[in-house]
């Protein structure tokens, strides 16, 4: 009974550091990731080969070490001389690598358009962006769901990593009321925790895919 | 002339697919265009559509040269051979899409003309349906009512009885002709002979790089 009485405020205020980083990475990366996988698929080389490395990087290390890198290393960055709140650290870090990963879907949703529908539409003398925004996008949409979704579901997991800077979530408050008394029982709390957001998710997720079923 | 073509050339790097092709065209008139398989039938649709740029010579469309018309001024239209609907759409936002963003009239209008074209082309009641739910004759009127509220001078058609039957030929005859009694020139590329005979005013055959009237 101890136990809850410590674990459960502490998870309320924990839930608010994981659902606010989650909620926070969606919202942000989610648009921005369009327009970087617009700008991977772009004709400019250099920006293109610009994406292709940021891309490379947030994909190719661990978003631990990208946490680390963005809140400790700024003492490798010559000039800047200001060092980011844990809060922005954290914000930062998230956003750039949660965008490479959206990105990376939406342009293979991009690519998977078929041509003839960019071509029907120039026929019809409609102009680049208004095919983008009113014909292609929302095909995309409809055909990438599935990989957004298990990455959104990753990412709800993913926030427990913010304890590397010394930010309590969810997971962090199981730790510390586990050390308190000695007892595994608040990390089988808090798996349960996770389990029923995860459920939450996934039903909304659901109820997405199920309205762009009105087309095949 | 509605359409005339000067001395267009097109190749793709090495390949040629032909040279100083030149026809003219009135109103009215429906001109089939035939040739085997490779034989840049569709890639001259898709010159005249300005979806392929031409290496060089002159497509001039009531006395416009293409080549100089911006974006969704082209007086030309193409109803491809797979129709290429908007799957995401309706039947009707298929057909006012392009109208409503080129503010061609009062949205009033443009939902009558629509509502008219619907009826013209016996899709009545299918209004709401979205591409999936209609059959292959039914998606190509769509295509057709989607070109045609733009008024254009000329009609393309690549492979128009490609996916159909006997009788949806037939009906896609009558209202292939019907358009060019209203005026429209008619460009037909297609390998279908019977239909060639059904329907054709002029037969243009592509060969080898070059056209021949026959």
């Amino acid at each position: 009974m101890k136990v809850l009485k410590m674990l459960i405020p502490l998870t309320i205020e924990g839930l608010k550091i994981t659902l606010g980083v989650f909620i926070l990475t969606l919202a942000v990366s989610l648009p921005l990731s369009i327009l970087v996988a617009l700008m991977r698929r772009s004709k400019n080389k250099f920006l293109s080969k610009f994406i292709g490395i940021y891309i490379y990087i947030m994909r190719g290390t661990p978003l631990l070490l990208q946490l680390m890198f963005i809140y400790f290393g700024y003492h490798y960055i010559p000039h800047i001389g200001y060092a980011l709140g844990r809060y922005q650290a954290i914000f930062i870090a998230f956003i750039l690598n949660y965008t490479a990963y959206f990105a990376e879907i939406f342009r293979g949703g991009i690519g998977s358009i078929d041509i003839g529908q960019y071509e029907a539409s120039k026929v019809l003398g409609i102009s680049r962006s208004y095919t983008f925004s009113k014909i292609i996008l929302p095909q995309v949409i409809k055909n990438v769901l599935p990989s957004i979704g298990n990455e959104v579901i990753t990412l709800v997991k993913d926030t427990s990593l913010v304890y590397i800077l010394g930010v309590s979530d969810i997971l962090k408050a199981a730790r510390a009321a586990s050390n308190t008394y000695s007892t595994f029982t608040p990390f089988v709390f808090i798996g349960f925790v996770y389990l029923i957001i995860i459920a939450i998710l996934t039903k909304l997720l659901d109820k997405i895919e199920l309205k762009f079923n009105y087309y095949r | 002339m509605t359409l005339i073509v000067e001395n267009i050339s097109k190749s793709f790097g090495e390949n040629l697919v032909f040279k100083d092709v030149s026809f003219k065209m009135d109103k009215g008139e429906i001109v089939c265009i035939k040739g085997k398989s490779g034989e840049g039938k569709t890639t001259l649709l898709r010159c005249l559509n300005n979806l392929e740029e031409i290496d060089s010579g002159k497509i001039i469309i009531n006395n416009r040269e293409i080549s100089k018309v911006k974006d969704g001024k082209l007086e030309i239209g193409l109803v491809f051979q797979n129709y290429n609907l908007f799957p995401h759409m309706t039947v009707m936002d298929n057909i006012v899409l392009a109208p409503l963003y080129l503010k061609k009239s009062s949205e009033e209008d443009i939902y009558k003309r629509a509502a008219q074209l619907i009826n013209d082309l016996g899709l009545k009641g299918k209004e709401d349906f979205y591409p999936y739910q209609l059959s292959g004759g039914q998606k190509q009127r769509v295509a057709i009512a989607r070109a045609c509220i733009l008024n254009p001078s000329v009609l393309c058609f690549d492979e128009p009885t490609s996916a159909l039957d006997r009788e949806t030929i037939g009906q896609i005859s009558k209202i292939i002709e019907d358009l060019a009694n209203k005026g429209m020139a008619i460009i037909i590329v297609t390998h279908d002979n019977e239909f060639v005979d059904e329907i054709a005013h002029r037969v243009i055959e592509i060969s080898e790089g070059s056209l021949y009237e026959e």
